[in-house]
């Protein structure tokens, strides 16, 4: 079945291309072409950027191959600077927040979508609140409630506010996946003997895998780079995290910047080679669960 | 009869005790982490407080200070966010759903360029900050060498300096950086445009442009309605590249409403001031996304 | 509401008193009893005896103790090998005490202190910057009084030197370094326009500038995405010419600002900009560009903080060409030389919920004394405490600094730390204005009387 629908995919492919006019064809390459090197452009420049001296990134050769290559900005970044410990300490935070956001999100969307109840349009508004509330807002009011629990310098510290801030985000992609299962598969179930929780946990969870790389990608981007809630709620350097670390590198007044140009290498080359690889899976997901709104 | 109804009902609690225990995780992490803040932000809204000391109840007097305060800038901020909003949405978007649907095609290497469309979202805006720093620096910036080298050296600007062109300045790295971002969403849903409609269309004359404009746009409508929302709620939170490539200079002409609630939360401790500003930005936000939601509505009916 | 601040003038006599002090320590003729090849920590140990001695004895009684302490001195600052050294020292000066510290970036720590204060999770010592910033926790009583911890350290500690940090009569901070607004000079630069040394007079000044310009070469760099980097011009030049006392007056809220003749100097200094003495650039450029641009010969003075000194000492090539001075005077009938913008701020503070605040306050003075001494010996700043062991090792820039402080005739603290902090935030906004020709003078002084309670 999945084999006859790529046949039938290439055959309109190759027809589609025969039709094609030769010319806009090369000036639709050319422009892609270029588009994709001003998106890789950043990349490059970080790359060099981190092997640096601050002669060279400010004015002698800003843009070109570093001319005398400084790994050791990557030695102090790691010893000084401290970044194996704050990827390992964002790594931790950033997972177990998604985890924690996907379930509660899986959760609530299976309420809001498979059960049929009064109300449910207007608790998924609500829950919608959660994607235009600004971060500063809510920073000092949740540091005095974590601090009246106390409940500060530990992993979980951010963890459950970063869930928190991901939660409205991960509903709305839940949805534009769930609202796909055939509420026949409810039914049935029901019929077998299945209860509501059964039926989530049986039936609809594992439906529910190829949601989970959409889910994830858009609560990695929350977290993963959050840094005013993480330099305020942490204070011991055990539990900081990456972006608080990579700030920490600069001084008061002056500032050693290709060791933050690694630093900053350490925090996104990881996520950019993981992401390159699963991107088949990613943009699979995204297409099967196109947000419906 | 009456059992009948009993059963019902015990069947209806039931149900409700379900629902309540499916909803309680979110609804645990976002009342307490969520919506307490904002209803401690409305109350707070109302006192002179610096933020440590004991507070004055001066009712509504901020809300007005805010508004008619030449010195505060929440109107220029303002301005700033929505014109932003506005390119973010008749530039951004539009960009976004073009490449989206021009990758639709299957052209080759369509996996490729998608990955590579959607990296400077991944990447820090740290590093996207600095980058345009670099791209506008005024002496070795590559901008200013790019004009001087094709003689338009009298075009030459202290881009993030100068009033006229700072906001420009923040708006083009803010609207590049998130192409990809509605781009995948777009994407996502013109796949999901089923090959048969498309070939049928194309079958019965159609161009592709006419497929595009008459199939694929009015199906993945939704999507389009959750972009333009994102949008218009992230251009109103706006903060990042705004603290890195201006700090809300030239003259403050660049603030916008984060960085204002930023400076009077924690610079000028003027908590209480600060309170206002999150509690109107909230406001602002909720309200725009219930008009795009109306506004769709009303198209799609 | 707002508690009335003890005056922050460092006055004239005693300022310079303490500060000849520091500045004949340097000389040969300082007592140089152990030999100078020693480690600090070996020459240090006589002074600290006194007090060191005493106070562990007090406290073994009491048992060990943990204290937390959050400073800026992070990996990459210049302060941050003094604050290792001091820690390292007070390990052994203070068995029973361990301190966990933490370091955090200047602009984020401020955000982070101010929560911290609001939600009562300070740690026992806490660095923050004096005057206004400090004030505000003082007056909602969160900071622990220093009165009596301070009496053992009289005569190690000038009392003028807590001017910035006392509130109601009462001491509430450390004083770390002080550092004031230093002319630096690129001399090689100054030397194709003709001059061998900074010029002395304001006339001469303009005529270097212009001489300069002539050249092709841009007289100042100054960051316009940073104000404060603009105060510490323009502050300078309405100094020079209004006086010190009629600035400070001005900052303490004790004088209208609305004063012809800051409305004068604030056209002077515009009339600096016009000229194109500035580098046209410099409002879109941060700090750290400047910086490097005057490092790398683009500008031919700098005037910014003399904490500068220690990274200029530390640059071999650079280090040669640049020459620190004061800016010349301006009104000679209302200012002179010797007044100096700048002054101790950099602070430790005691929380006053620390459970062992009076033992960390006892630590605090201790370990306050060793970072501005090894700051000192580093070149981050002039020490607010009174120099001992050897000091002969310091760097030729911050030694001049010293010898400028030496003559010093009264300190104006810096604008944006002397105010409040919603004060401060307007002042320096209408500073930007200035810097961007956007208001004059009159529009300045007129505008700050009318904005500023």
């Amino acid at each position: 079945m999945a084999e006859k629908k790529t046949l039938s995919a290439s055959g309109y492919q190759f027809e589609e291309i025969k039709k094609t006019n030769p010319v806009v064809r090369v000036i639709t390459y050319i422009f892609l072409i270029i588009w994709a090197l001003i998106n890789i452009f950043p990349i490059y420049f970080m790359f060099t950027f981190s092997l640096k001296s601050n002669d060279e990134i400010f004015g002698e050769n800003v843009i070109g191959l570093p001319k005398e290559w400084l790994w050791s900005n990557f030695t102090s970044a790691m010893n000084t600077g401290n970044m194996g410990l704050y990827f390992v300490n964002s790594l931790i935070v950033t997972i177990a927040s998604i985890a924690i956001s996907i379930f509660a999100a899986l959760m609530a969307t299976y309420a809001l979508t498979r059960i049929k109840w009064r109300g449910s349009k207007l608790m998924n508004s609500f829950l919608m609140l959660g994607l235009t509330i600004p971060i500063q807002a809510s920073i000092v009011p949740v540091y005095v409630i974590l601090s009246k629990a106390h409940w500060l310098n530990h992993y979980s510290t951010l963890i459950v506010p970063y869930s928190a801030f991901t939660l409205s985000m991960s509903i709305l992609i839940s949805t534009g996946f769930m609202v796909d299962i055939p509420y026949d598969l409810d039914e049935s179930a029901r019929i077998d003997g299945c209860g509501l929780w059964k039926t989530f946990f049986a039936i609809i969870l594992p439906l529910m895998k190829p949601a989970l790389s959409t889910i994830g990608i858009y609560a990695y981007l929350q977290c993963w780079n959050e840094f005013m809630f993480a330099n305020v709620f942490i204070s011991d350097s055990a539990h900081r995290t990456l972006p608080v670390g990579i700030k920490a590198l600069s001084g008061a007044y002056t500032t050693d910047w290709g060791p933050i140009g690694a630093a900053l290498v350490i925090a996104t080359f990881p996520t950019l080679i993981v992401y390159i690889f699963l991107s088949n899976k990613i943009q699979e997901s995204f297409i099967a669960g196109a947000v419906k709104g | 009869m009456a059992d009948n109804h009993s059963v019902k009902k015990k069947s209806d609690i039931a149900k409700g005790v379900t629902i309540f225990f499916f909803l309680l995780p979110a609804l645990l992490l976002f009342i307490s982490i969520l919506i307490a803040p904002i209803i401690v932000s409305v109350y707070r809204s109302m006192y002179d407080w610096n933020g440590f000391s004991e507070g004055t109840f001066i009712g509504l007097e901020n809300y007005r200070e805010l508004f008619t305060s030449g010195s505060i800038k929440f109107m220029t901020s303002l301005k700033n966010a929505f014109i932003l909003a506005f390119f973010s949405v008749f530039v951004q978007l539009p960009f976004s759903l073009f490449l989206a649907l021009l990758l639709g095609r299957k052209v080759k290497g369509e996996k490729s360029f998608l990955s590579i469309y959607f990296m400077p979202v991944l990447i820090s805006t740290v590093v996207i900050g600095q980058l345009w720093l670099k791209i506008y620096n005024p002496d070795y910036g590559i901008l200013n060498r790019f004009l001087d080298a094709v003689n338009l050296g009298n075009l030459k600007h202290v881009w993030v300096g100068e009033v006229g062109t700072a906001l420009g300045a923040i708006i083009v790295p803010t609207i590049w950086q998130y192409i990809g971002y509605h781009m995948l969403l777009m994407y996502a849903g013109v796949k999901g445009v089923s090959t048969d409609l498309r070939e049928a269309a194309m079958l019965d004359g159609a161009t592709k442009w006419q497929v595009d404009r008459y199939i694929v746009i009015p199906i993945i409508k939704p999507i389009i309605r959750v972009s333009v929302i994102f949008a218009v709620t992230g251009s109103l939170k706006t903060y990042d590249l705004v603290r890195i490539l201006t700090e809300g200079g030239p003259f403050q002409s660049t603030e916008v409403p984060s960085t204002l609630l930023e400076n009077m939360l924690f610079l000028r401790n003027r908590y209480g001031m600060g309170s206002t500003i999150s509690v109107m930005l909230i406001a602002l936000c909720f309200a725009f996304a219930l008009l795009i939601t109306a506004a769709f509505k009303d198209k799609e009916a | 509401m707002k508690m009335k601040r003890v005056v922050s003038t460092l006055l004239a006599g005693a300022m310079a008193f303490s500060l000849v002090a520091c500045g004949g320590s340097a000389a040969p003729a300082a007592p140089a009893a152990e030999p100078a090849a020693e480690a600090p920590a070996a020459t240090e140990e006589a002074p600290a005896a006194e007090t060191a001695e005493e106070a562990p004895a007090a406290e073994a009684s009491e048992g060990a103790i943990t204290l937390d302490m959050w400073c800026i001195a992070t990996e990459s600052d210049s302060n941050r090998h003094s604050y290792e050294e001091a820690i390292k020292e007070m390990q052994t000066e203070f068995p029973d005490v361990t301190l966990n510290w933490e370091a955090f970036e200047n602009q984020s720590y401020k955000t982070k202190i101010k929560a911290a204060v609001s939600a009562d999770e300070m740690p026992d010592i806490f660095f923050t910057w004096s005057c206004a910033f400090l004030g505000d926790f003082v007056n909602a009583g969160k900071v622990y009084c220093l009165d009596d911890a301070y009496q053992n350290y009289k005569d190690e500690l000038p009392e003028v030197m807590l001017g910035n940090t006392t509130y109601d009569g009462k001491h509430y901070g450390v004083p770390l370094t002080m550092n004031i607004v230093g002319l630096f000079a690129n001399m090689d630069l100054l030397k194709e326009a003709g001059y061998d040394e900074i010029p002395g007079t304001y006339d001469e000044f303009i005529k270097c500038c212009d001489a300069l310009k002539a050249k092709g070469i841009i007289p100042f760099g100054c960051a316009g995405k940073e104000t404060w980097c603009v105060t510490e011009y323009l502050e300078s030049v309405i100094e020079k010419s209004v006086g010190a006392d009629a600035l400070n007056d001005i900052f303490l809220g004790k004088a209208t600002w609305n004063n012809p003749d800051v409305g004068a100097a604030v056209d002077t200094f515009q009339g600096l900009v016009n000229n194109g003495y500035f580098d046209p650039s410099g409002i879109g450029l941060t700090n750290d560009e400047v910086k490097a641009n005057f490092m790398a010969g683009k500008y031919a003075f700098y005037m910014n903080g003399t904490w500068n000194c220690a990274d200029f000492a530390n640059n071999e090539e650079f280090f040669p060409k640049v020459k620190v001075g004061e800016f010349p005077v301006i009104n000679a009938d209302k200012a002179k030389l010797g007044q100096l913008i700048g002054g101790p701020s950099d602070t430790l503070a005691v929380a006053a919920s620390s459970e062992n605040a009076e033992r960390a306050a006892t630590y605090t003075f201790e370990l306050g004394k060793r970072i501005c001494h090894y700051g000192y010996l580093d070149g981050c700043g002039l020490p607010a405490w009174t120099p001992y062991g050897d000091t002969s090792g310091i760097n030729a820039l911050t030694q001049a600094v010293s010898d400028i402080c030496a003559n010093a005739d009264s300190y104006v603290l810096f604008g944006d730390t002397a105010m409040s902090a919603d004060d401060a935030n307007t002042y320096l906004s209408y500073v930007d204005q200035v810097y961007g020709c956007q208001v004059d003078g009159t529009a300045f002084i007129e505008g700050l009387a009318k904005d500023i309670r």
